[in-house]
């Protein structure tokens, strides 16, 4: 939990093809892959975004073999028990069919996230939303959420454990209520102690909403 | 001890067409702690179940928590920016890495069903908040239950069909494999909903004229 920062970092510096492409082709084809998977589940189908998975990986990213196949790593159990259960039950074809259309989802999702930058992902999530502006969407509020979102995970990560250390302490460890219960208490208040710095700053908040809001700052866990 | 008063729900109309109040700043990051809450308590190791080893994670406790603590619109926003990350690839979701590698993948479905899963969660924990005085675990935690059978799994076993091919017999199995980790996981919910209601007792309370 505690080298979960590390793991955000998910964009590795190289060069390639796909690090000069922009976010949008490659977005698309990754969620190409997915649909194409989903909807047309065959053997051409999955050789198909396999190839262009491994193509894009090993040649638009210059990636070795070994870090392409380090990327299915956590996926491996699910991936391998679906394989057998597969290939028993229907034949090995489609086994490789399903599995293969999975991995190859997976590996285009991963070649996306390797070649973009988290800021760019970010502002592309965010001019996503842009078109919806008519329907009442606010893309500069969905990038503030999404920014905040993702300076809470560590926060709330680092919670968690020290959550946990303190009902090991007292012998809880097993009681999922002891652990959990503080962690909500503390993310409700993280959240309420978000919102009042970012009025205070009158960020994310409508030009006309501006209102006096008297200042109760406190902690609410001890 | 309670946070500042939250802003009259007065009529803000700013040429929208909906009538719904403006969420001022304490509901945005009531919505984005909220689903970095999810993404937190989906990353802690789960331990896979069942033949296909989809892991039975705190994640599902952070969605119906989402719904059960802030109230069915705030709730469902919260697990939408929840899946948005994930799926624009941030390693928010439990054995895979995210991406929109997830939707191929064969707990796709589970996704899917979240955001109505803290949609109907919302809709009855805020009228069991609002009515009720006694019992409210028990109700809360019926209102979870509802929740997760009426989306959560129906949804959950079309996506095993759908994405990992398998039977309609088979998948109920493997979705009835996380039948009772779910009740235990909407018992803890329904207990820390009210734990949170207590402390924060205007976080879902009927708006005063």
């Amino acid at each position: 939990m505690r080298g979960f920062g590390s793991t955000l970092g998910l964009y590795r510096p190289g060069a390639g093809l796909l690090y000069r492409l922009p976010l949008a082709p490659k977005a698309a084809a990754s969620l190409g892959c997915a649909t194409a998977v989903v909807g047309w589940g065959s053997l051409p189908t999955t050789s198909t975004v396999l190839v262009l998975a491994l193509a894009g990986l090993l040649i638009g990213a210059r990636q070795s073999v070994l870090q392409t196949a380090r990327m299915l790593l956590p996926a491996a159990p699910v991936l391998g028990i679906l394989a057998l259960y597969q290939g028993f039950s229907q034949g090995w074809v489609q086994a490789f069919v399903v599995v293969g259309g999975i991995a190859g989802c997976l590996l285009a999702a991963r070649s996306v996230t390797l070649t973009t930058p988290l800021q760019v992902l970010l502002d592309g999530t965010a001019s996503l939303a842009r078109p919806f502006r008519r329907l009442g969407a606010d893309p500069e509020r969905f990038a503030l959420a999404l920014s905040i979102m993702l300076r809470s995970i560590p926060y709330l990560a680092g919670l968690f454990v020290d959550v946990r250390e303190a009902a090991r302490a007292r012998g809880l460890e097993r009681s999922p209520r002891v652990a959990v219960t503080p962690l909500v208490l503390g993310a409700v208040a993280y959240a309420h102690r978000t919102g009042e710095a970012l009025a205070a700053r009158g960020l994310g908040e409508h030009d006309d909403e501006e209102d006096d809001r008297g200042q109760d700052h406190g902690s609410v866990v001890g | 001890m309670q946070p500042t008063e939250k802003t009259s729900p007065g009529p803000v109309t700013d040429g929208r067409p909906s009538s719904r109040k403006r969420w001022d700043t304490t509901d945005l990051s009531l919505v984005a702690v909220f689903a970095a809450l999810i993404a937190a308590l989906a990353i802690v190791p789960g331990i896979p179940v069942g033949p296909l080893g989809v892991p039975i994670t705190l994640q599902t406790l952070g969605v119906m928590l989402a719904g059960a603590v802030l109230g069915p619109g705030r709730g469902t926003a919260a697990v939408l920016l929840y899946l948005a990350a994930g799926l624009i690839g941030l390693p928010v979701f439990s054995g895979f890495s995210g991406g929109f590698g997830v939707l191929a993948g064969p707990s796709a479905g589970y996704l899917i069903a979240f955001p109505p899963a803290a949609l109907v969660a919302g809709l009855l924990a805020r009228a069991v908040l609002r009515s009720a005085t006694r019992f409210r675990t028990v109700l809360l935690f019926l209102a979870c239950v509802v929740a997760s059978l009426s989306t959560i799994h129906p949804l959950g076993v079309a996506g095993l069909m759908v994405n990992a091919e398998l039977s309609l017999r088979d998948a109920v199995l493997v979705d009835a494999a996380y039948l009772p980790g779910d009740v235990v996981k909407n018992v803890i919910a329904a207990l820390l909903a009210v734990s949170v209601h207590r402390a924060f007792p205007r976080l879902l309370a009927r708006p005063r004229a």
